[in-house]
Protein backbone atom coordinates (compact mmCIF):
# COMPACT_ATOMS: atom_id res chain seq x y z
CA UNK A 1 0.00 0.00 0.00
CA UNK A 2 1.30 3.43 -0.95
CA UNK A 3 1.94 6.08 1.70
CA UNK A 4 -0.62 8.33 -0.01
CA UNK A 5 -3.25 5.55 0.24
CA UNK A 6 -2.41 5.00 3.90
CA UNK A 7 -2.72 8.73 4.55
CA UNK A 8 -6.07 8.68 2.78
CA UNK A 9 -7.32 5.81 4.98
CA UNK A 10 -6.16 7.53 8.16
CA UNK A 11 -7.89 10.69 6.99
CA UNK A 12 -11.05 8.65 6.30
CA UNK A 13 -10.86 7.32 9.87
CA UNK A 14 -10.59 10.83 11.31
CA UNK A 15 -13.36 12.13 9.05
CA UNK A 16 -15.55 9.15 10.01
CA UNK A 17 -15.68 10.40 13.59
CA UNK A 18 -17.65 13.47 12.57
CA UNK A 19 -19.61 11.80 9.77
CA UNK A 20 -20.89 9.14 12.16
CA UNK A 21 -21.07 11.41 15.16
CA UNK A 22 -24.12 9.91 16.84
CA UNK A 23 -22.71 6.39 17.04
CA UNK A 24 -19.26 7.80 17.78
CA UNK A 25 -20.69 9.73 20.71
CA UNK A 26 -22.40 6.56 22.01
CA UNK A 27 -19.11 4.62 21.79
CA UNK A 28 -17.26 7.49 23.45
CA UNK A 29 -19.70 7.62 26.40
CA UNK A 30 -19.66 3.86 26.93
CA UNK A 31 -15.86 3.71 26.81
CA UNK A 32 -15.53 6.68 29.15
CA UNK A 33 -17.92 5.26 31.75
CA UNK A 34 -16.32 1.80 31.51
CA UNK A 35 -12.79 3.15 31.93
CA UNK A 36 -13.96 5.33 34.80
CA UNK A 37 -15.64 2.42 36.62
CA UNK A 38 -12.68 0.08 36.26
CA UNK A 39 -10.18 2.85 36.98
CA UNK A 40 -11.84 4.09 40.16
CA UNK A 41 -12.37 0.53 41.41
CA UNK A 42 -8.69 -0.24 40.79
CA UNK A 43 -7.52 2.94 42.52
CA UNK A 44 -9.71 2.16 45.53
CA UNK A 45 -8.22 -1.34 45.66
CA UNK A 46 -4.65 -0.01 45.37
CA UNK A 47 -5.18 2.47 48.21
CA UNK A 48 -6.91 -0.01 50.51
CA UNK A 49 -4.01 -2.42 49.94
CA UNK A 50 -1.64 0.37 50.90
CA UNK A 51 -3.59 1.11 54.07
CA UNK A 52 -3.55 -2.54 55.10
CA UNK A 53 0.13 -2.77 54.28
CA UNK A 54 0.70 0.33 56.46
CA UNK A 55 -0.93 -1.41 59.39
CA UNK A 56 1.17 -4.50 58.75
CA UNK A 57 4.39 -2.47 58.73
CA UNK A 58 3.57 -1.19 62.20
CA UNK A 59 3.45 -4.72 63.59
CA UNK A 60 6.65 -5.18 65.58
CA UNK A 61 8.36 -8.15 67.13
CA UNK A 62 9.99 -7.26 70.45
CA UNK A 63 13.06 -9.34 71.27
CA UNK A 64 13.99 -9.23 74.96
CA UNK A 65 17.78 -9.59 75.45
CA UNK A 66 19.12 -11.68 78.32
CA UNK A 67 20.54 -9.78 81.30
CA UNK A 68 23.79 -11.72 80.98
CA UNK A 69 24.47 -10.45 77.45
CA UNK A 70 27.31 -7.97 77.27
CA UNK A 71 27.76 -5.41 74.48
CA UNK A 72 29.65 -7.88 72.27
CA UNK A 73 26.94 -10.51 72.71
CA UNK A 74 24.26 -7.93 71.86
CA UNK A 75 26.15 -6.99 68.69
CA UNK A 76 26.48 -10.68 67.79
CA UNK A 77 22.74 -11.18 68.35
CA UNK A 78 21.99 -8.15 66.16
CA UNK A 79 24.03 -9.70 63.33
CA UNK A 80 22.12 -12.98 63.70
CA UNK A 81 18.81 -11.11 63.64
CA UNK A 82 19.78 -9.15 60.55
CA UNK A 83 20.68 -12.42 58.83
CA UNK A 84 17.09 -13.68 59.10
CA UNK A 85 15.58 -13.13 55.61
CA UNK A 86 12.15 -11.93 56.79
CA UNK A 87 13.56 -9.22 59.08
CA UNK A 88 12.96 -5.81 57.54
CA UNK A 89 14.37 -3.34 60.10
CA UNK A 90 15.98 -3.68 63.49
CA UNK A 91 16.38 -1.14 66.24
CA UNK A 92 17.96 -1.41 69.68
CA UNK A 93 15.79 -0.07 72.45
CA UNK A 94 18.04 0.19 75.50
CA UNK A 95 16.83 -0.34 79.05
CA UNK A 96 17.47 3.39 79.73
CA UNK A 97 15.34 4.45 76.77
CA UNK A 98 12.65 2.04 77.87
CA UNK A 99 12.79 3.40 81.44
CA UNK A 100 12.59 7.03 80.29
CA UNK A 101 9.83 6.18 77.89
CA UNK A 102 7.87 4.48 80.64
CA UNK A 103 8.30 7.48 82.97
CA UNK A 104 7.18 9.88 80.26
CA UNK A 105 4.01 7.94 79.73
CA UNK A 106 3.13 8.16 83.44
CA UNK A 107 1.24 10.80 85.37
CA UNK A 108 3.09 13.04 87.83
CA UNK A 109 1.97 10.93 90.79
CA UNK A 110 3.04 7.66 89.18
CA UNK A 111 6.40 9.16 88.24
CA UNK A 112 6.95 10.27 91.84
CA UNK A 113 6.42 6.70 92.98
CA UNK A 114 9.26 5.43 90.73
CA UNK A 115 11.51 8.45 91.23
CA UNK A 116 13.64 6.84 93.90
CA UNK A 117 13.94 3.37 92.39
CA UNK A 118 17.60 2.45 92.66
CA UNK A 119 17.67 -0.05 89.81
CA UNK A 120 16.16 -0.08 86.30
CA UNK A 121 14.31 -3.40 86.07
CA UNK A 122 13.66 -3.16 82.34
CA UNK A 123 15.70 -5.19 79.80
CA UNK A 124 17.42 -4.12 76.59
CA UNK A 125 15.26 -5.05 73.59
CA UNK A 126 15.46 -5.22 69.85
CA UNK A 127 12.38 -4.08 67.94
CA UNK A 128 11.99 -5.66 64.57
CA UNK A 129 9.63 -5.14 61.68
CA UNK A 130 9.09 -7.99 59.26
CA UNK A 131 8.87 -8.03 55.47
CA UNK A 132 6.07 -10.56 55.23
CA UNK A 133 3.58 -10.55 58.03
CA UNK A 134 2.34 -14.01 57.02
CA UNK A 135 5.72 -15.43 58.14
CA UNK A 136 5.67 -13.64 61.50
CA UNK A 137 5.10 -16.82 63.55
CA UNK A 138 7.94 -18.67 61.81
CA UNK A 139 10.26 -15.68 62.17
CA UNK A 140 9.46 -15.35 65.88
CA UNK A 141 10.15 -19.06 66.41
CA UNK A 142 13.46 -18.70 64.58
CA UNK A 143 14.46 -15.73 66.76
CA UNK A 144 13.68 -17.66 69.94
CA UNK A 145 16.33 -20.25 69.06
CA UNK A 146 19.11 -17.62 69.08
CA UNK A 147 21.52 -17.19 72.01
CA UNK A 148 20.93 -14.34 74.47
CA UNK A 149 17.26 -14.11 73.59
CA UNK A 150 15.26 -14.08 76.81
CA UNK A 151 11.86 -13.99 75.18
CA UNK A 152 9.91 -12.52 72.29
CA UNK A 153 6.61 -10.68 72.00
CA UNK A 154 4.81 -10.54 68.66
CA UNK A 155 1.24 -9.66 67.72
CA UNK A 156 0.67 -13.00 65.97
CA UNK A 157 -3.08 -13.00 66.58
CA UNK A 158 -3.37 -9.47 65.19
CA UNK A 159 -1.17 -10.52 62.29
CA UNK A 160 -3.46 -13.45 61.56
CA UNK A 161 -6.47 -11.12 61.52
CA UNK A 162 -4.68 -8.75 59.17
CA UNK A 163 -3.69 -11.62 56.90
CA UNK A 164 -7.32 -12.80 56.75
CA UNK A 165 -8.55 -9.27 56.05
CA UNK A 166 -5.98 -8.83 53.32
CA UNK A 167 -6.85 -12.16 51.70
CA UNK A 168 -10.59 -11.45 51.73
CA UNK A 169 -9.98 -7.94 50.44
CA UNK A 170 -7.71 -9.14 47.64
CA UNK A 171 -10.31 -11.68 46.49
CA UNK A 172 -13.12 -9.09 46.70
CA UNK A 173 -11.14 -6.38 44.92
CA UNK A 174 -10.04 -8.77 42.16
CA UNK A 175 -13.60 -10.04 41.73
CA UNK A 176 -15.09 -6.53 41.59
CA UNK A 177 -12.49 -5.24 39.11
CA UNK A 178 -12.79 -8.41 36.98
CA UNK A 179 -16.60 -8.16 36.96
CA UNK A 180 -16.42 -4.51 35.95
CA UNK A 181 -13.92 -5.34 33.18
CA UNK A 182 -16.20 -8.11 31.84
CA UNK A 183 -19.33 -5.93 32.01
CA UNK A 184 -17.46 -3.06 30.33
CA UNK A 185 -16.16 -5.29 27.54
CA UNK A 186 -19.64 -6.68 26.86
CA UNK A 187 -21.15 -3.19 26.72
CA UNK A 188 -18.31 -1.82 24.60
CA UNK A 189 -18.50 -4.81 22.25
CA UNK A 190 -22.25 -4.30 21.77
CA UNK A 191 -21.80 -0.59 21.16
CA UNK A 192 -19.03 -1.04 18.60
CA UNK A 193 -21.07 -3.78 16.92
CA UNK A 194 -24.07 -1.45 16.71
CA UNK A 195 -21.83 1.30 15.39
CA UNK A 196 -20.38 -0.95 12.69
CA UNK A 197 -23.79 -2.51 11.94
CA UNK A 198 -25.12 0.96 11.12
CA UNK A 199 -22.41 1.15 8.45
CA UNK A 200 -22.67 -2.41 7.12
CA UNK A 201 -23.96 -1.20 3.73
CA UNK A 202 -20.92 1.03 3.41
CA UNK A 203 -18.65 -1.95 4.10
CA UNK A 204 -20.66 -4.05 1.65
CA UNK A 205 -20.22 -1.49 -1.12
CA UNK A 206 -16.48 -1.28 -0.46
CA UNK A 207 -16.24 -5.06 -0.86
CA UNK A 208 -18.08 -4.94 -4.20
CA UNK A 209 -15.66 -2.42 -5.66
CA UNK A 210 -12.73 -4.66 -4.78
CA UNK A 211 -11.48 -3.23 -1.49
CA UNK A 212 -9.35 -5.61 0.56
CA UNK A 213 -10.30 -6.33 4.17
CA UNK A 214 -7.31 -4.31 5.40
CA UNK A 215 -8.34 -1.33 3.26
CA UNK A 216 -11.80 -1.39 4.85
CA UNK A 217 -10.57 -2.03 8.37
CA UNK A 218 -7.92 0.70 8.62
CA UNK A 219 -10.34 3.68 8.78
CA UNK A 220 -12.48 1.82 11.33
CA UNK A 221 -9.33 0.98 13.30
CA UNK A 222 -8.16 4.60 13.28
CA UNK A 223 -11.62 5.88 14.16
CA UNK A 224 -11.96 3.41 17.06
CA UNK A 225 -8.50 4.24 18.36
CA UNK A 226 -9.08 8.00 18.32
CA UNK A 227 -12.45 7.65 20.04
CA UNK A 228 -10.80 5.34 22.61
CA UNK A 229 -8.00 7.83 23.25
CA UNK A 230 -10.42 10.75 23.65
CA UNK A 231 -12.56 8.67 26.03
CA UNK A 232 -9.41 7.76 27.97
CA UNK A 233 -8.43 11.43 28.29
CA UNK A 234 -11.93 12.28 29.48
CA UNK A 235 -11.86 9.43 31.99
CA UNK A 236 -8.39 10.53 33.16
CA UNK A 237 -9.56 14.08 33.84
CA UNK A 238 -12.68 12.91 35.67
CA UNK A 239 -10.63 10.43 37.71
CA UNK A 240 -8.18 13.19 38.64
CA UNK A 241 -10.93 15.47 39.93
CA UNK A 242 -12.76 12.70 41.79
CA UNK A 243 -9.56 11.27 43.26
CA UNK A 244 -8.15 14.60 44.38
CA UNK A 245 -11.49 15.46 46.00
CA UNK A 246 -11.36 12.29 48.11
CA UNK A 247 -7.62 12.68 48.72
CA UNK A 248 -8.03 16.22 50.08
CA UNK A 249 -10.73 15.10 52.51
CA UNK A 250 -8.48 12.41 53.98
CA UNK A 251 -5.34 14.56 53.90
CA UNK A 252 -7.01 17.09 56.20
CA UNK A 253 -7.22 14.41 58.89
CA UNK A 254 -3.87 12.81 58.18
CA UNK A 255 -3.00 12.65 61.93
CA UNK A 256 -5.75 10.08 62.32
CA UNK A 257 -4.10 7.89 59.70
CA UNK A 258 -0.76 8.08 61.52
CA UNK A 259 -2.34 7.27 64.88
CA UNK A 260 -4.18 4.35 63.33
CA UNK A 261 -0.89 3.14 61.91
CA UNK A 262 -2.12 3.54 58.37
CA UNK A 263 -0.14 4.99 55.52
CA UNK A 264 -1.58 7.97 53.77
CA UNK A 265 -3.35 7.54 50.42
CA UNK A 266 -1.26 7.83 47.26
CA UNK A 267 -1.35 11.33 45.85
CA UNK A 268 -2.67 11.55 42.29
CA UNK A 269 0.73 12.76 41.08
CA UNK A 270 2.30 9.52 42.32
CA UNK A 271 -0.25 7.57 40.28
CA UNK A 272 -0.43 9.88 37.27
CA UNK A 273 1.98 7.93 35.04
CA UNK A 274 0.60 4.39 35.55
CA UNK A 275 -3.00 5.62 35.49
CA UNK A 276 -2.46 7.67 32.30
CA UNK A 277 -0.67 4.85 30.52
CA UNK A 278 -3.32 2.30 31.58
CA UNK A 279 -6.23 4.51 30.54
CA UNK A 280 -4.72 5.54 27.20
CA UNK A 281 -3.58 2.02 26.34
CA UNK A 282 -6.91 0.46 27.35
CA UNK A 283 -8.90 3.14 25.51
CA UNK A 284 -6.87 2.90 22.32
CA UNK A 285 -6.70 -0.91 22.26
CA UNK A 286 -10.35 -1.52 23.15
CA UNK A 287 -11.52 1.18 20.73
CA UNK A 288 -9.34 0.08 17.82
CA UNK A 289 -9.46 -3.70 18.23
CA UNK A 290 -13.14 -3.74 19.24
CA UNK A 291 -14.21 -1.78 16.18
CA UNK A 292 -11.88 -3.69 13.92
CA UNK A 293 -13.19 -7.08 15.12
CA UNK A 294 -16.78 -5.92 14.75
CA UNK A 295 -16.18 -5.12 11.08
CA UNK A 296 -15.02 -8.70 10.46
CA UNK A 297 -18.55 -10.11 10.39
CA UNK A 298 -19.55 -7.72 7.60
CA UNK A 299 -16.48 -8.41 5.50
CA UNK A 300 -17.61 -11.88 4.47
CA UNK A 301 -19.27 -10.76 1.25
CA UNK B 1 -15.20 -12.90 -20.76
CA UNK B 2 -17.70 -14.84 -18.67
CA UNK B 3 -18.14 -18.57 -19.09
CA UNK B 4 -20.39 -20.98 -17.20
CA UNK B 5 -19.70 -24.70 -17.72
CA UNK B 6 -22.43 -27.03 -16.38
CA UNK B 7 -22.99 -24.73 -13.44
CA UNK B 8 -25.51 -25.73 -10.79
CA UNK B 9 -26.34 -23.95 -7.53
CA UNK B 10 -28.39 -25.45 -4.74
CA UNK B 11 -28.99 -23.35 -1.65
CA UNK B 12 -28.28 -25.49 1.40
CA UNK B 13 -30.61 -23.57 3.67
CA UNK B 14 -33.72 -24.00 1.50
CA UNK B 15 -32.68 -26.89 -0.74
CA UNK B 16 -33.76 -24.81 -3.76
CA UNK B 17 -32.00 -25.49 -7.07
CA UNK B 18 -31.34 -21.92 -8.20
CA UNK B 19 -29.35 -22.88 -11.30
CA UNK B 20 -29.34 -26.23 -13.05
CA UNK B 21 -26.41 -27.22 -15.31
CA UNK B 22 -26.16 -23.81 -16.95
CA UNK B 23 -23.81 -23.35 -19.90
CA UNK B 24 -23.20 -19.79 -21.01
CA UNK B 25 -20.49 -17.81 -22.70
CA UNK B 26 -20.35 -14.03 -22.90
CA UNK B 27 -17.46 -12.83 -25.03
CA UNK B 28 -15.42 -9.69 -24.54
CA UNK B 29 -17.27 -6.69 -25.92
CA UNK B 30 -20.72 -8.31 -25.77
CA UNK B 31 -23.83 -6.53 -24.49
CA UNK B 32 -26.30 -9.03 -23.07
CA UNK B 33 -29.65 -8.58 -21.40
CA UNK B 34 -30.49 -11.26 -18.81
CA UNK B 35 -34.23 -11.53 -18.35
CA UNK B 36 -36.59 -13.86 -16.59
CA UNK B 37 -39.28 -13.96 -13.90
CA UNK B 38 -38.57 -13.48 -10.21
CA UNK B 39 -36.85 -16.50 -8.69
CA UNK B 40 -35.62 -17.71 -12.08
CA UNK B 41 -31.96 -17.54 -11.05
CA UNK B 42 -30.85 -14.13 -12.39
CA UNK B 43 -29.53 -12.88 -9.05
CA UNK B 44 -27.79 -16.20 -8.43
CA UNK B 45 -26.00 -15.77 -11.76
CA UNK B 46 -24.79 -12.30 -10.74
CA UNK B 47 -23.71 -13.55 -7.30
CA UNK B 48 -21.68 -16.29 -8.94
CA UNK B 49 -19.88 -13.85 -11.26
CA UNK B 50 -19.00 -11.63 -8.27
CA UNK B 51 -18.00 -14.72 -6.24
CA UNK B 52 -20.48 -13.76 -3.57
CA UNK B 53 -21.46 -17.43 -3.61
CA UNK B 54 -19.80 -20.57 -5.00
CA UNK B 55 -21.28 -22.96 -7.52
CA UNK B 56 -22.41 -26.30 -6.12
CA UNK B 57 -20.97 -27.92 -9.26
CA UNK B 58 -19.49 -26.81 -12.57
CA UNK B 59 -16.95 -24.14 -13.46
CA UNK B 60 -17.29 -20.37 -13.64
CA UNK B 61 -14.64 -18.36 -15.50
CA UNK B 62 -14.66 -14.56 -15.26
CA UNK B 63 -12.07 -12.26 -16.84
CA UNK B 64 -9.44 -15.00 -16.69
CA UNK B 65 -10.20 -16.07 -13.12
CA UNK B 66 -11.38 -19.61 -12.46
CA UNK B 67 -13.74 -18.89 -9.57
CA UNK B 68 -13.72 -22.48 -8.36
CA UNK B 69 -10.00 -22.21 -7.61
CA UNK B 70 -9.99 -18.56 -6.55
CA UNK B 71 -8.98 -18.03 -2.92
CA UNK B 72 -10.91 -15.56 -0.73
CA UNK B 73 -7.89 -13.29 -0.52
CA UNK B 74 -7.89 -12.95 -4.33
CA UNK B 75 -11.58 -11.99 -4.61
CA UNK B 76 -10.78 -8.22 -4.48
CA UNK B 77 -8.51 -8.70 -7.53
CA UNK B 78 -11.43 -10.29 -9.42
CA UNK B 79 -13.86 -7.57 -8.40
CA UNK B 80 -11.48 -4.86 -9.57
CA UNK B 81 -12.01 -6.16 -13.11
CA UNK B 82 -15.78 -5.79 -12.75
CA UNK B 83 -17.93 -2.71 -12.38
CA UNK B 84 -21.28 -3.22 -10.69
CA UNK B 85 -24.43 -1.12 -10.90
CA UNK B 86 -27.19 -2.04 -8.46
CA UNK B 87 -30.90 -1.33 -8.53
CA UNK B 88 -30.64 0.53 -5.21
CA UNK B 89 -27.51 2.46 -6.34
CA UNK B 90 -25.50 1.53 -3.22
CA UNK B 91 -23.58 4.76 -2.97
CA UNK B 92 -21.73 5.52 0.26
CA UNK B 93 -23.96 8.16 1.88
CA UNK B 94 -21.16 9.88 3.79
CA UNK B 95 -19.14 10.52 0.62
CA UNK B 96 -19.74 13.12 -2.07
CA UNK B 97 -20.28 12.16 -5.72
CA UNK B 98 -16.58 12.80 -6.38
CA UNK B 99 -15.49 10.73 -3.36
CA UNK B 100 -17.81 7.83 -4.25
CA UNK B 101 -16.29 7.60 -7.72
CA UNK B 102 -12.72 8.24 -6.56
CA UNK B 103 -13.02 5.55 -3.89
CA UNK B 104 -12.74 2.80 -6.53
CA UNK B 105 -9.44 4.22 -7.72
CA UNK B 106 -8.17 4.58 -4.14
CA UNK B 107 -8.92 0.89 -3.64
CA UNK B 108 -6.61 -0.03 -6.53
CA UNK B 109 -3.89 2.32 -5.23
CA UNK B 110 -4.12 4.60 -8.26
CA UNK B 111 -1.78 7.64 -8.23
CA UNK B 112 -3.37 10.79 -6.79
CA UNK B 113 -2.64 12.70 -10.00
CA UNK B 114 -4.51 10.10 -12.08
CA UNK B 115 -7.45 10.19 -9.65
CA UNK B 116 -7.62 13.98 -9.94
CA UNK B 117 -7.84 13.81 -13.74
CA UNK B 118 -9.85 10.59 -14.23
CA UNK B 119 -12.68 11.17 -11.75
CA UNK B 120 -13.90 14.55 -13.10
CA UNK B 121 -13.71 13.12 -16.62
CA UNK B 122 -15.90 10.11 -15.79
CA UNK B 123 -18.33 12.28 -13.85
CA UNK B 124 -18.60 14.51 -16.91
CA UNK B 125 -19.34 11.45 -19.07
CA UNK B 126 -22.48 10.78 -17.04
CA UNK B 127 -23.38 14.49 -17.08
CA UNK B 128 -22.96 15.27 -13.41
CA UNK B 129 -20.00 17.67 -13.36
CA UNK B 130 -22.02 20.30 -11.53
CA UNK B 131 -23.04 17.80 -8.83
CA UNK B 132 -19.56 16.48 -7.99
CA UNK B 133 -19.61 17.98 -4.51
CA UNK B 134 -23.15 16.82 -3.68
CA UNK B 135 -23.95 13.95 -1.34
CA UNK B 136 -26.09 11.06 -2.67
CA UNK B 137 -29.09 12.17 -0.60
CA UNK B 138 -29.08 15.47 -2.49
CA UNK B 139 -29.53 13.73 -5.86
CA UNK B 140 -32.55 12.29 -7.68
CA UNK B 141 -32.81 8.54 -8.35
CA UNK B 142 -31.66 8.96 -11.94
CA UNK B 143 -28.68 11.05 -10.87
CA UNK B 144 -27.70 8.54 -8.20
CA UNK B 145 -27.78 5.77 -10.78
CA UNK B 146 -25.57 7.82 -13.06
CA UNK B 147 -23.09 8.21 -10.19
CA UNK B 148 -23.21 4.42 -9.71
CA UNK B 149 -22.51 4.07 -13.42
CA UNK B 150 -19.55 6.46 -13.17
CA UNK B 151 -18.24 4.46 -10.24
CA UNK B 152 -18.57 1.22 -12.20
CA UNK B 153 -16.76 2.77 -15.12
CA UNK B 154 -13.98 4.73 -13.49
CA UNK B 155 -11.34 1.99 -13.26
CA UNK B 156 -12.00 0.93 -16.84
CA UNK B 157 -13.26 -2.58 -15.98
CA UNK B 158 -13.43 -5.44 -18.49
CA UNK B 159 -17.00 -6.21 -17.48
CA UNK B 160 -19.89 -4.16 -16.10
CA UNK B 161 -22.75 -5.95 -14.40
CA UNK B 162 -25.91 -3.91 -14.15
CA UNK B 163 -28.39 -5.57 -11.80
CA UNK B 164 -31.83 -4.04 -12.51
CA UNK B 165 -30.22 -0.60 -12.97
CA UNK B 166 -33.50 0.97 -14.07
CA UNK B 167 -35.67 -0.58 -11.36
CA UNK B 168 -35.76 2.48 -9.12
CA UNK B 169 -35.89 5.30 -11.63
CA UNK B 170 -38.39 6.95 -13.97
CA UNK B 171 -39.09 5.06 -17.24
CA UNK B 172 -37.83 8.02 -19.28
CA UNK B 173 -34.52 7.98 -17.41
CA UNK B 174 -34.26 4.20 -17.86
CA UNK B 175 -33.64 4.68 -21.57
CA UNK B 176 -30.98 7.25 -20.75
CA UNK B 177 -29.17 4.80 -18.47
CA UNK B 178 -29.22 2.02 -21.08
CA UNK B 179 -28.02 4.51 -23.69
CA UNK B 180 -25.08 5.26 -21.41
CA UNK B 181 -24.38 1.54 -20.99
CA UNK B 182 -24.57 1.07 -24.76
CA UNK B 183 -22.08 3.90 -25.21
CA UNK B 184 -19.70 2.28 -22.71
CA UNK B 185 -20.10 -1.05 -24.54
CA UNK B 186 -19.15 0.60 -27.83
CA UNK B 187 -15.81 1.45 -26.22
CA UNK B 188 -15.19 -2.29 -25.72
CA UNK B 189 -16.48 -3.00 -22.23
CA UNK B 190 -18.58 -6.14 -21.83
CA UNK B 191 -22.01 -5.39 -20.34
CA UNK B 192 -24.27 -7.87 -18.59
CA UNK B 193 -27.57 -6.22 -17.71
CA UNK B 194 -30.24 -7.96 -15.66
CA UNK B 195 -33.68 -6.48 -16.12
CA UNK B 196 -37.40 -7.07 -15.73
CA UNK B 197 -38.32 -4.37 -18.19
CA UNK B 198 -39.25 -6.05 -21.45
CA UNK B 199 -40.02 -2.71 -23.10
CA UNK B 200 -36.39 -1.70 -22.70
CA UNK B 201 -35.17 -5.00 -24.10
CA UNK B 202 -37.53 -4.75 -27.07
CA UNK B 203 -36.43 -1.21 -27.73
CA UNK B 204 -32.68 -1.77 -27.61
CA UNK B 205 -32.53 -5.39 -28.76
CA UNK B 206 -29.22 -7.28 -28.83
CA UNK B 207 -28.30 -10.52 -27.12
CA UNK B 208 -31.09 -11.68 -24.83
CA UNK B 209 -30.61 -14.48 -22.32
CA UNK B 210 -33.82 -15.70 -20.73
CA UNK B 211 -33.50 -17.69 -17.53
CA UNK B 212 -36.42 -19.70 -16.27
CA UNK B 213 -36.47 -22.08 -13.29
CA UNK B 214 -32.68 -22.16 -13.12
CA UNK B 215 -32.08 -22.95 -16.79
CA UNK B 216 -31.42 -20.85 -19.88
CA UNK B 217 -34.36 -21.36 -22.21
CA UNK B 218 -33.53 -18.62 -24.71
CA UNK B 219 -30.20 -17.11 -25.76
CA UNK B 220 -30.28 -15.24 -29.05
CA UNK B 221 -29.52 -11.91 -30.64
CA UNK B 222 -32.67 -10.01 -31.64
CA UNK B 223 -33.08 -6.70 -33.39
CA UNK B 224 -34.61 -3.78 -31.46
CA UNK B 225 -36.77 -0.79 -32.28
CA UNK B 226 -33.77 1.40 -31.46
CA UNK B 227 -31.78 -0.16 -34.32
CA UNK B 228 -34.68 0.31 -36.76
CA UNK B 229 -34.79 4.00 -35.88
Amino acid sequence: MKISSFRYLVHQGVAGIWKNRMMTFASFCILLVSLLMVGLASLTAINLTRIISGIEDKSEVVVVISDNADKAAEAELEEHLKAIPNVNSIELYSKEEAWNGMLESMTEEERAFFKYADENPLPDTYRLTVKDIELMSETTAQIETLDFVESTQSPTTFADVLISIRRIFTILATAVVAALVVVSLVIISNTTRASVFARRKEINIMKYVGATNAFIRIPFFVEGMIVGLIAALGALLMTKFAYEGVYNIFSDDSVIWVIMGMKKLYSFNELLFPVSVSYLAAGAIIGAVGTSISTGKHLRV
Amino acid sequence: MVEFQDVSVTYNSSGVDALNKVNLKINDGDFAFVVGPSGAGKSTLIKLVLKEIDATSGTVLVNGFNLKKLRRSKVPALRRTIGVVFQDFRLIPTMTVYENVAFVLRVIDAPAKYIRSRVPYVISLVGLSDKAKCYPTELSGGEQQRVALARALVNDPQLIIADEPTGNIDPALSYEIVELLKGINECGTTILMVTHEHDLVRYFGGRIININKGSIDFDEVVGGAHDEN
